[in-house]
């Protein structure tokens, strides 16, 4: 990789620490390592302290003891990893067949379902655990009542609120991005292989037991490895379902030892320290795999589009299975929420419930202060928490992989850091790190800011550097040979050019961010309440079918904006 | 002359005694509101109030003091009362504290107190109050009355239940749901309605052996019961019913008995608006925060305030600060019976 020209006074240390070249990157490492590596420290501080009197504190392993030798370790452990197991294991049987099917054969009507199946990433996780209680709670349950009615059963056939339920609410919310995984996996497949099993006499299930699904064995398994690190840290579901059902894993002991009375902070911070161990040992192992998949690279430089498996008449099985999960998966739990916001209490659909429906619940909410504060709440942080986590990775990407500056691959590292970090954690961390903090924003919007932009650098770094690798250095070199400085070369030639990358990262940080839960539900108070948090504490509350309108609203809001933005992105550009 | 100075010295006597008395009366009475009101504003218009009233009555009883103090909004931070207090304990540990009044149940208010989280003092409303509705920091805000509540479509009319007594009967299996936390069952009945820890036991041990299924939060709870998540909820509360009926729930629920508990309001130790905190802990106390409540849809703790709707028993089990100190023992005993963590 060619670097573009430093400055002269780049080769003379003594002057260095005055010049931007190198004052960026000194001060991006302090951004990162205060972002970064500063909740984390106080965390592991909190782990090893005990309080014995008001604000007198004493160092203890005492913590360690209370969190992994109680008597629910053993529970705690054996659900969290059924838990992250069964869903991952799910999401990715379910995202395969999905990717194969749209990819690689001649199932009718395919190209429709590949937009389709992204949809479900809109829906809020709270929402997704929310409408599946909706329909698959044991007693109310619509499926579990139309299926008792239908075939007479006595009892009901689902109960979401189990392990089992748990697993299927959480994985659906998954298959998009096992999915979108599996496709690119796929795309990139070397027909050639599969076309000489072909031609040795295999027929179509033998090449797919074979061949194909041998040369995806690596990227499925970091695929799986993903999966089952982001259940682990997942806190939606086992708030709403496992909670109540009295399944808990560790993100649910987390948060139970912060907001039970007596709150046990350091077992609380023991548990997290457990909990980052394994979610990191996690993402260890998935770069490991990536980088040992080049071992297994089917993408070469000839041209070649992969071949499609002709499925004959099962290809209407497939289209079957195609229309089914989009029709229970997709659509069920947007039309049971849409359903459940024009009633004024939770009723399956019957003639009598259908002359309850109203628009009541639309109007309470149109007067109710409390959704207004969330719904700006929401909006404010997740456009700044995008803008801010994009300002900072495009940087840092530029630095890191356009300048040579000693040091740069630490940036790099550091950026990567808060992907290990689960939710959960960053939101004990950072009440560890702020409640005591000289400068007030515990309780505020801007600590949950903080958070937002903390959790999503490495998303931003990860579309950023993409788009940066794809400048080549000549476009820059040409700036700074006519005069530029090297600001102006990032402000004129690489900012305008990583537009696409940058816009993509933008979107996807302000979805995530808008939808954003899990650090939330420890950070967000009163006043910076943001609307998952809302959602969550009225459906604790009971009112489900004004839960169910404000669900509706959030989906519409998140549409209208990722609209609007990616078209004014388009027409206006980031051009100076 | 000596008739005339004495004549002055016991006027001058009068008038000196009858000042104090007054000004003990004033303070007595304390400070007219208006006057704590224009303190209020002085603190920059916000009050942080730690409450579990929930979004459908807040969303009545807040407006209504915003109303009557222009100028102040109030924050309302609301999660369930573990989660409140725990998150006032967090905060008193970093040195910080952000809450101005809390209010939860009594037994939570405690708890706060105990971590000395909150101030000692008797505000001038409290004197309305009979004893056993206030202590040296905190009034009852309004009541709760644990009763029995029922889905209409699952629960026969020649069925529904007259007293707690009725759901040892196997009939009622895999059919009652409860919240997890709600040891006040236990405690009414070994302590007032049968005066013996053992028969309440025994009586709770075969409704333990009809399965009841525990949900959190009494609102889900009522929620999930007129959805037919269960025929009968056995510790639901009464003011969550009357207005789901008149929305045409199919619900209904047993006034002959039932428990009350106590909500109170508390004001924090060096809360950061200290004036507004009295200026609510003193409006919700009086007869007018007190109206506000029970238009809300809670039942007033007030003495001469009715409430709205009838969510009063017949019969009342109430639960004292003084019972309040055995929870721990009937904590105990009630998470062995149901198996609860």
């Amino acid at each position: 990789m060619s670097t573009i020209a430093l400055p002269r006074s780049v080769k003379n240390s003594v002057a260095l620490l005055g010049d931007p070249a190198l004052l960026i990157p000194l001060v991006g490492v302090g951004v990162l390592i205060y972002l970064a590596v500063l909740p984390l420290f106080m965390l592991l501080l909190g782990s090893f302290q005990m309080e014995v009197a008001p604000r007198e504190f004493v160092a203890t392993f005492k913590n360690y003891q209370n969190a992994y030798a109680s008597q629910y370790t053993y529970s705690t452990f054996r659900n969290s990893v059924i838990f992250a197991s069964g869903s991952a294991v799910l999401a990715f049987a379910l995202g395969t067949a999905l990717a194969w099917l749209v990819e690689r054969t001649n199932t009718p009507l395919r190209l429709v379902f590949i937009p389709l199946a992204v949809v479900p990433l809109i829906l809020p996780g709270v929402l997704e655990s929310i409408a599946w209680i909706f329909l698959l709670s044991p007693k109310f349950g619509y499926i579990n009542v139309a299926l008792m009615s239908l075939f007479g059963l006595e009892s009901p056939p689902f109960n979401i609120f189990s392990l089992p339920g748990m697993i299927w609410a959480h994985s659906v919310g998954q298959v998009p991005l096992a999915f979108l995984m599996m496709v690119a996996a796929f795309k990139s497949m070397d027909p050639s292989l599969e076309e000489s099993a072909m031609m040795s006499g295999a027929n179509t299930p033998q090449t797919l037991r074979r061949i194909t699904l041998r040369l995806l064995m690596p990227t499925s398994a970091s695929v799986l490895l993903i999966l089952f690190v982001r259940t682990l840290e997942s806190f939606e579901t086992p708030a709403l379902i496992g909670i109540p059902a009295r399944i808990y894993v560790y993100t649910s002991e987390i948060y139970l030892a912060f907001n039970e009375y007596p709150p046990d902070y350091g077992r609380g911070a023991a548990l997290a320290v457990g909990l980052l161990i394994l979610s990191a040992a996690g993402v260890w192992l998935y770069t490991r795999s990536t980088r040992e998949g080049k071992r297994f690279q089917t993408v070469t430089g000839k041209a070649f589009r992969p071949r499609q498996f002709d499925l004959g008449p099962w290809r209407w099985v497939g289209f079957g299975f195609l229309m089914v999960y989009f029709l229970v998966v997709v659509l069920l739990p947007f039309l049971v929420m849409l359903w459940a916001s024009f009633l004024p209490f939770f009723a399956t659909p019957n003639l009598d419930a259908l002359q309850k429906l109203s628009f009541e619940n639309y109007q309470y909410l149109f007067g109710f202060r409390p959704f207004w504060d969330a719904m700006k709440n929401s909006i404010i942080l997740a456009f700044m928490s995008a803008s801010a986590a994009m300002v900072l990775t495009s940087l840092i990407a530029w630095i890191v992989y356009k300048s040579r500056l000693p040091g740069s691959w630490m940036l790099d590292f550091l950026a990567f850091v808060p992907i290990t970090v689960p939710g959960i954690v960053l939101g004990m961390a950072l009440i560890l790190l702020y409640v005591a903090f000289p400068i007030p924003i515990y309780g505020t919007i801007w600590v949950l800011l903080i958070a937002y932009v903390t959790r999503y650098i490495p998303y931003g770094m990860r579309t950023a550097s993409g788009a940066i690798l794809q400048i080549h250095s000549e476009l820059e070199e040409a700036a700074a040979a006519s005069g530029a400085s090297w600001w102006e070369t990032f402000k004129r030639v690489t900012l305008p050019l990583l537009r696409p990358g940058i816009v993509a990262g933008w979107i996807y940080i302000f979805i995530v961010s808008f939808r954003e839960f899990s650090t939330s539900v420890l950070l967000a108070t009163g006043e910076s309440r943001v609307l998952s948090i809302l959602l969550f504490t009225m459906f604790e509350q009971g009112q489900v079918t004004v839960v169910a309108a404000i669900g509706i609203l959030m989906i519409l809001t998140l549409l209208t904006i990722v609209a609007v933005f990616y078209k004014l992105s388009g027409r206006v550009g980031i051009q100076t | 002359m000596y008739a005339m100075r004495y004549f002055f010295a016991l006027m001058v006597g009068a008038l000196v005694l009858s000042t104090l008395l007054f000004a003990g009366y004033v303070h007595a009475q304390g400070e007219p509101m208006d006057e704590v009101h224009k303190k209020a504003l002085k603190e920059g218009g916000t009050l942080n109030f730690y409450g579990t009233l929930a979004q459908i009555n807040a969303a009545k009883v807040l407006p209504a003091f915003e109303k009557r103090f222009p100028g102040i909004k109030i924050n309302h931070v609301d999660a369930t009362s573990d989660k409140l207090v725990a998150r006032a304990v967090t905060e008193a540990r970093g040195g910080r504290t952000i809450g101005d009044v809390l209010q939860i149940p009594l037994e939570n208010v405690v708890q706060a107190f105990e971590q000395g989280l909150l101030v000692e003092q008797t505000i001038p409303e409290s004197k309305e109050y009979p004893e056993g509705m206030k202590g040296n920091y905190w009034v009852a805000s309004d009541l709760q009355f644990f009763i029995v509540a029922w889905n209409t479509k699952l629960v026969k009319v020649e069925e529904e239940p007259k007293q707690f007594d009725d759901f040892a009967d196997p009939r009622w299996k895999n059919r009652m749901i409860a919240e997890p936390r709600d040891l006040e069952l236990l405690m009414a009945l070994a302590k007032y309605k049968f005066k013996s820890d053992e028969k309440a036991i025994a009586l709770l041990k075969k409704i333990a052996a009809n399965n009841v299924e525990f949900h959190s939060g009494h609102s889900q709870l009522a929620e999930l019961l007129v959805a037919g998540q269960a025929a009968v909820c056995i510790t639901c509360y009464s003011h969550h019913y009357p207005g789901r009926i008149r929305r045409g729930a199919p619900v209904n629920y047993m006034l002959t008995e039932g428990i009350a508990s106590i909500n109170a309001t508390a004001v924090f130790k060096n809360p950061p608006h200290p004036n507004t905190a009295m200026l609510f802990a003193r409006w919700i106390a009086s007869q007018e925060g007190q109206k506000a409540m029970a238009v809300g849809g809670r039942t007033p703790a007030h003495p001469k305030i009715e409430p709205v709707d009838k969510t009063r028993t017949e019969k009342i089990y109430p639960i004292s600060a003084a019972d309040i100190k055995e929870y721990p023992k009937y904590e105990k005993i009630w998470k062995e019976i149901f198996n609860l963590r």
